[in-house]
């Protein structure tokens, strides 16, 4: 029912929409989840319809805004929709007392489709995708997978547009599937960087916090060292003469290299190196804390095992 | 006659032609051989020529085991003293690969070395070859052997410490004979006194008497002496015995030394004329330990004692007011006294000549060098390979059967029965 659009629009997602979709999601989840479990504590007439469901998730749907501009279709938010699952249709009062809320706020923005949550596009998908026909003359769904497939590394996103075919003598519209790319701002960057490294079981704890940070740090530092080693092995070839000269990059280098020391004063010396020391001392400290416990540890088992007349005043709880 | 001389010439024509290093294995097994027949042996005296022959940098193993049989066997002392330079020589350019063959020999032929220079009464001789020596035998600088606290003898009578320094400051984690440990330790606490670095003296001397021992013995009961004494001059006050102490000498060794305890509590009074009178009363002990020179330093050590409590109270003070105080006889020997402390970098001050006062600064050290930061990175790395060594030996005890023993004996009932720490195939 898919294939690769070949309408030539470049989709543009920010990652704000996916963070919602998701969120929408699992709340609903944890939600009915909760309400499952508390209905199988009722008495046991009750037990088929709980257990049921638990068993099948929730399907999440609602609309998304954006800007279009020529080609490029940018979608910047979403928000969640009301869905009437006996008659397979989006609640249109609730979808347009929304809109013009957003309208308000955001006037630049007009609604571009809708999203739901699922592992492939359904029949029932298309209905309601007619029925957004008539805001927006070309919607676009966005499905978002929530099984989580550790080995999967792209996305579990994926945007949908319909095509007029004519399958059997009928033109008919169908899905196909297109290429997006993830568009971010600073400040979105950072709070979706925020969002993906607190760990809620022990998100308390500062040491796991700090060694999270360090961790990043290390990481951060450790790819910048090898870039910064690619860089030099590939202008050490270029006066080797292995390589031939390219100066657009030699200048970017040195525009580069330009930028760096960003401080050279005395003070600054002073007080870096001050600092500096201060953080060895520290870390010395920390070292020497834990070598310590380690010989205290080393010490008390020798004196256990070999010490002849060892105290043996009482009886303590070994652990 | 001829036929043991022809067996040792055909010994010595192997020797030169085995000199790669994969031969060494067989050359080895030759020459152990040729040991167990008489025919070396007697030819033993006749063999200073033969010696003469061989390169002691290529054959060092032939040269070696020809050497320990010219040295034990029946030759005057004359000849062993005009002997005396070759030895040296061999041992200055002998190969280590070689000598590890038989490193029992090498150390018979260097302890015959030593005594030779000893009763020579020229020791300062026998220091460098023994120094390369003692390089060439360790596995690695970790290693403690035999010849280690011989040649930390020969430096002391020698008088002369230096050369002995870069195989001082060492960390030794590795020691075969306990005796050769007490005997490293306390020479090297001698050594260090002597060159008036006390906190490391302090640490050699620590080592004595805190090694793990069944019965005590004298060197440890000399080694506490001292390190009572050191301890004052250092830091003025003894410290207790750390947990790691054995048992026996927790016990016993503070009957060895009970006058140097009096001199540690009249030296907490901190009066002179109190330690004075101390020392007069059992000057004969002190005498006879040797420890006299020593005493004497804690005396003069009291009074920069005193004046680096000063430090700690005032900021400026006069100098009439510091002789006052320390008991030292007048403004000159005070101004004496502060001067060599700050020098030695004891107390951080300035004397102002003019109006005779001295002004108390705080420690200059601000910690923003690169410098400091290398010693410091320095200072982490060790402590890095320390720790990992550690818990290394911990494991090591973990598992040790005799842990595992009394841990098990000790297990009480309130012990979760579900939960056997110790199996019970150690109990």
């Amino acid at each position: 029912m898919a294939s690769s659009s070949s309408s030539g629009i470049t989709f543009k997602l920010h990652p704000l929409v996916i963070v919602n979709i998701s969120d929408h999601y699992t709340r609903l989840k944890a939600q009915t989840l909760h309400s499952g479990e508390s209905s199988s504590c009722a008495p046991p007439s009750n037990g088929g319809t709980a257990g049921s469901a638990l068993s099948a998730p929730p399907r999440v749907f609602g609309c998304v805004i954006g800007v279009q501009r020529g080609r490029t279709v940018e979608i910047f938010n979403s928000f969640e929709l009301l869905f009437d699952s006996k008659t397979h249709t989006l609640d249109r009062a609730f979808l347009e007392k929304k809109q013009e809320l957003y309208k308000k706020v955001f006037p630049t923005f007009y609604i571009l489709g809708w999203y739901s949550t699922g592992s492939d596009v359904e029949e029932a998908d298309m209905l309601i995708h007619r029925s957004l026909m008539d805001i927006n003359e070309n919607p676009i769904y966005v499905l978002l997978n929530p099984a989580i497939i550790h080995s999967q590394k792209d996305l579990p996103i994926s945007i949908y547009e319909t095509e007029l075919h004519v399958i059997d003598g009928n033109p008919q519209l169908i899905f196909v599937k297109s290429s997006y790319n993830i568009e971010t701002v600073e400040a979105e960057r950072i709070s979706v960087d925020h969002v993906a490294h607190l760990k809620p079981s022990d998100g308390g704890s500062a040491a796991t916090q700090l060694a999270a940070h360090l961790t990043g740090i290390h990481s951060a530092i450790k790819m910048l060292n090898s870039r910064v080693r690619v860089l030099h092995q590939y202008l050490v070839a270029m006066q080797r003469g292995e390589i031939p000269l390219d100066n657009s990059l030699l200048r970017q280098v040195l525009s580069l290299l330009r930028r760096l020391p960003a401080i050279e004063s005395e003070k600054f010396q002073d007080e870096f190196l001050m600092e500096f020391n201060d953080t060895l001392l520290m870390t010395y400290l920390a070292m020497f804390t834990n070598c310590t416990g380690t010989m205290n540890d080393v010490v008390e088992k020798f004196n256990i095992a070999y010490d002849r007349h060892s105290r043996r005043g009482g009886r303590t709880a070994f652990i | 006659m001829a036929a043991a001389m022809e067996t040792v010439e055909s010994l010595v024509a192997h020797i030169q032609a085995l000199t790669k290093p994969e031969d060494v294995a067989q050359l080895h097994s030759l020459l152990k051989q040729s040991q167990s027949d008489e025919a070396l042996r007697s030819q033993a005296p006749h063999l200073a020529p033969l010696l003469a022959d061989l390169d002691p940098a290529k054959h060092s193993l032939g040269y070696l085991y020809l050497l320990d049989t010219y040295l034990y066997s029946s030759i005057s002392r004359e000849q062993v003293a005009a002997f005396l330079p070759s030895i040296a020589r061999f041992l200055n350019t002998c190969s280590a690969y070689h000598i590890r063959f038989a490193s029992d020999k090498f150390i018979s032929v260097c302890r015959c070395f030593k005594d030779q220079v000893m009763r020579q009464q020229t020791p300062i001789q026998g220091i460098i070859p023994l120094r390369s020596a003692v390089q060439k035998l360790q596995n690695s600088s970790e290693q403690l052997t035999t010849l280690h606290s011989d040649f930390l003898l020969l430096c002391l009578l020698a008088k002369c410490y230096k050369p002995s320094l870069c195989i001082l400051e060492n960390d030794i984690f590795e020691a075969e004979n306990p005796k050769d440990l007490f005997l490293f330790y306390y020479y090297g606490g001698m050594i260090y006194i002597g060159l008036k670095r006390f906190s490391k003296a302090l640490e050699c001397l620590h080592n004595v008497f805190t090694s793990p021992m069944a019965n005590l013995n004298a060197i440890a009961i000399e080694a506490y002496k001292k390190y009572i004494l050191v301890s004052l001059i250092h830091s003025g006050q003894v410290p207790p015995f750390p947990k790691y102490t054995s048992a026996t000498a927790q016990r016993n060794l503070k009957n060895y030394a009970q006058a140097y305890l009096d001199l540690t509590t009249a030296y907490a009074t901190g009066k002179h004329s109190e330690i004075e009178a101390c020392i007069q009363q059992h000057i004969e002990k002190f005498q006879s330990d040797n420890n006299l020179g020593l005493v004497k330093q804690v005396l003069s050590s009291l009074s920069k004692r005193n004046i680096q409590r000063l430090t700690q109270t005032y900021l400026t003070l006069s100098l009439q007011d510091i002789s006052n105080s320390v008991q030292l006889n007048g403004s000159k020997e005070s101004e004496l006294h502060v001067l060599h402390m700050i020098q030695d970098g004891e107390i951080h001050a300035t004397i102002n000549q003019k109006d005779g006062m001295v002004i108390f600064h705080e420690d200059p050290e601000e910690y923003k060098t690169c410098q400091m930061v290398n010693q410091m990175d320095l200072s982490i790395q060790r402590l890095m390979s320390l720790s990992k060594k550690l818990t290394a030996i911990d494991e090591h005890i973990s598992c040790d059967p005799a842990y595992l023993t009394k841990i098990g004996r000790e297990r009480t009932r309130y012990e979760f029965d579900d939960f056997d720490s110790v199996p019970p195939k150690y109990l």
